[in-house]
């Protein structure tokens, strides 16, 4: 699942797509990272933190007003779940992806034609560079 | 501990002062300064009955009809009034000639009872800091204090302290009066003299209530605990703070997360700060922070195994499973808000930055790294046992911190719940509809969230506030059991519950705008606006329909509390959100 969201946005061209790959993956964050939020893991706290950035970052998108009123593309049921992963590769994956959202969605986010477009992007943007930071710092 | 002046500070002065009243009134046995003393007398007696006026036999609201009898304490409450009222009406007929202002007096026990008078006017302001009136005189809080202050408890435990005053100034009052010779002073001395006289009537009253019902060290410590309502700073840490520095920042940042909570849970549904954004960053940093409350106590429980306290054990083990569970409940709650928004967003309250500081003061007690923060990722060591309380003292102020954060989760939890009721009662609880089926073609980026995803939030937040309501009652346990300065979190806690369940209609939070303007609030329940779209605007139709809509909010509240489900296909609207 992770992958096809990194193949996605790395493949994007356009702004609706690109913001329609980046929607899709911050809701991919979510969906990976609820299950993994295990109070015994050294990773609970930047899991629980990751997980409400991306719910902040998928909620400013759906503002955007390119953003395609239905997914572009449907991710097949087979590829849905994600589960059985360790913490740490969690981790390493959702920081991978929303390292590349963020930097995806700077260009869209100072050059996007509508204002609005342009302050989605950057708060969601942000929210991307805050899980990076939160799932690839260590101690 | 947090530096702020408590009520006990001006009672302790005013103690003194009597005490030093009592002890140097020989030097007025002459009865030379008669007239002083009646004068000084009067500034107290005043003082003392304002505060009998601010302390109501039955609740405002109640009904005369309705009234209970009155228990012993209720009668020594009149029987004290009536006394003051008499005291004051001897004084002053009798005494004709006052002191300008400022001018000190010559008589060593009039000076003292000035001083005492001044520090219980001090004492008595403090107290009014928690409270405030509504444009109809009704009473309403400023604080999360308020309901403290206006409870059994503390009104007992001020009684027998104003009784006790009574009581030895009395004495050396009547010793002046005998003392004085003066034919000139003769009406000024049978006015202390009767003056006197009321003072031990209201201190035998008082004292019959308290044969009868004692006031506990608990009431007493309780009301000498009531803080001013004032911010306290933010702490601010660089790291270089000793663990028991850290004690003192997580305690002020959980007084200060409980404040803004007590704050943001009475807003009203068009408040700017009621913002999903806000919702999901208080969870998930309260989530962080049940965490770390877990991680405190089994600490503690760690740290003082081998010495003879196995009860204190149970408590602080048992407090650290409440922590757990109250964890588990905000990780619930977070999860859930992470799937919906509200009509406000990229907007962060100020209880949210609060919960956050709140998060970093517990870890960086929790946490050996004496540079964690919320975003320092993973891999961080809990603090051994040792260093959390290096020493065996530290003990009590290490709880007292585990203890503050856990109540404040359980009022931050609380609010939760109000302010999703709330923004669902007013439509602004919205979730996604990108994600939904293509069949649901629905032409907006967000739609309302459904009823029943508005109750399974509400019912999480209850759950949570109750798994952090007993997380905080076992450290209040193990608090009392080595007299941690918290301890009076729990019976604050209980007689704030006390006056809101008492209550036929709960006291609501002080609300500056409708102070302000004398209008109704623009969020009114089912039954208030539809009396208002049928044009009614006679306040008291309108204050009826304001206190039904309540009623019908409390009793959602109640059910959404316990285990019902709701029929399917049910409808209901959110009444209007007030408490």
């Amino acid at each position: 699942m992770m992958d096809t969201a990194y193949q996605r946005l790395q493949e994007a061209d356009g702004l609706a797509a690109v913001l329609d790959a980046a929607y899709a993956a911050f809701e991919g964050m979510v969906s990976v990272i609820h299950p993994v939020q295990d109070p015994a893991s050294g990773l609970f706290t930047a899991f629980v933190m990751a997980a409400a950035a991306a719910a902040d970052g998928r909620n400013a998108l759906a503002l955007a007003p390119s953003l395609p009123g239905h997914p572009l593309l449907t991710v097949p049921a087979e590829q849905q779940p994600w589960s059985g992963e360790s913490p740490e590769r969690v981790a390493k994956a959702v920081a991978g992806l929303s390292s590349l959202v963020a930097e995806r969605l700077a260009p869209a986010a100072a050059s996007a034609p509508d204002a609005s477009d342009r302050e989605a992007c950057r708060h969601a943007a942000r929210s991307a560079r805050d899980i990076c930071g939160l799932l690839s710092a260590g101690p | 501990m947090t530096a702020r002046p408590a009520f006990g500070d001006f009672l302790t002065a005013a103690r003194s002062h009597v005490g030093a009243a009592v002890a140097g009134h020989q030097a007025d046995r002459s009865g030379e300064h008669v007239q002083e003393v009646s004068d000084s007398l009067q500034h107290v007696i005043i003082v003392m009955s304002r505060y009998l006026q601010d302390i109501a036999p039955v609740p405002a609201s109640m009904p005369p009809h309705d009234s209970p009898p009155l228990t012993a304490w209720g009668h020594a409450r009149l029987t004290a009034r009536d006394a003051l009222g008499h005291a004051t009406r001897h004084l002053r007929q009798h005494t004709w000639r006052t002191r300008a202002p400022r001018v000190a007096a010559r008589s060593e026990l009039a000076r003292q009872l000035d001083a005492a008078a001044l520090a219980l006017t001090a004492g008595r302001d403090l107290l009014h800091t928690h409270l405030a009136s509504d444009p109809r005189g009704a009473r309403q809080f400023r604080s999360e204090w308020g309901l403290v202050v206006c409870s059994p408890p503390a009104e007992r435990a001020l009684l027998a302290e104003l009784a006790w005053l009574a009581r030895q100034i009395a004495a050396p009052c009547a010793d002046v009066a005998l003392a004085n010779r003066s034919a000139d002073a003769a009406d000024a001395r049978r006015g202390l003299r009767a003056a006197s006289g009321w003072l031990q009537a209201l201190s035998g009253s008082v004292q019959a209530a308290h044969r009868a019902y004692p006031v506990s060290a608990a009431d007493r410590d309780l009301l000498l605990a009531i803080p001013v309502n004032a911010p306290l700073p933010r702490p601010l840490l660089d790291g270089s703070e000793p663990v028991t520095a850290l004690y003192d920042a997580a305690i002020v940042s959980a007084e200060r997360a409980r404040h803004a909570a007590w704050v943001t849970g009475s807003q009203p549904a068009w408040s700017p700060h009621l913002t999903a954004d806000s919702l999901r960053h208080v969870a998930a940093t309260s989530t962080v922070t049940s965490h770390h409350c877990e991680i405190l106590l089994r600490s503690l429980a760690d740290r003082i195994a081998g010495a003879r306290t196995t009860g204190l054990s149970t408590s602080l083990l048992q407090g650290a499973d409440a922590a757990g569970r109250a964890r588990d409940g905000w990780l619930r709650l977070a999860r859930a808000l992470n799937q919906v928004d509200t009509d406000t967003m990229r907007h962060l309250a100020p209880a949210a930055g609060e919960s956050g500081d709140l998060a970093l003061c517990t870890g960086r007690l929790a946490y050996a790294d004496p540079a964690w923060t919320l975003s320092s990722g993973p891999g961080h060591q809990p603090r051994p046992p040792q260093d959390l309380a290096p020493h065996p003292g530290d003990i009590p102020l290490a709880l007292a911190a585990a203890h503050h954060a856990c109540d404040a989760l359980t009022s931050q939890a609380y609010a939760q719940r109000e302010q999703i009721r709330t923004t669902a009662s007013a439509g602004r609880l919205l979730v996604p509809t990108r994600s939904l089926p293509d069949t649901m073609d629905v032409p907006r980026p967000f739609a309302s969230a459904l009823p029943d995803h508005v109750y399974a939030l509400l019912r999480q937040c209850q759950h949570t506030a109750e798994a952090a309501a007993e997380a905080s009652a076992q450290a209040g346990e193990a608090a009392a059991a080595i007299e941690a300065p918290s301890r009076v979190l729990t019976a604050a806690r209980a007689a704030a519950r006390a006056v809101h369940d008492a209550s036929p209609n709960p006291q609501r939070p002080a609300e500056p705008e409708l102070a302000a303007t004398g209008q109704f609030r623009e969020d009114a329940g089912a039954l208030q606006a539809a009396l208002r779209r049928l044009g009614v605007s006679n306040p008291n139709l309108l204050t009826r329909a304001a206190d039904i809509d309540r009623a019908s909010e409390q009793l959602i509240i109640e059910a959404a509390g316990r285990d019902h489900q709701p029929a399917p296909g049910h409808e209901y609207e959110f009444p209007e959100a007030e408490h």
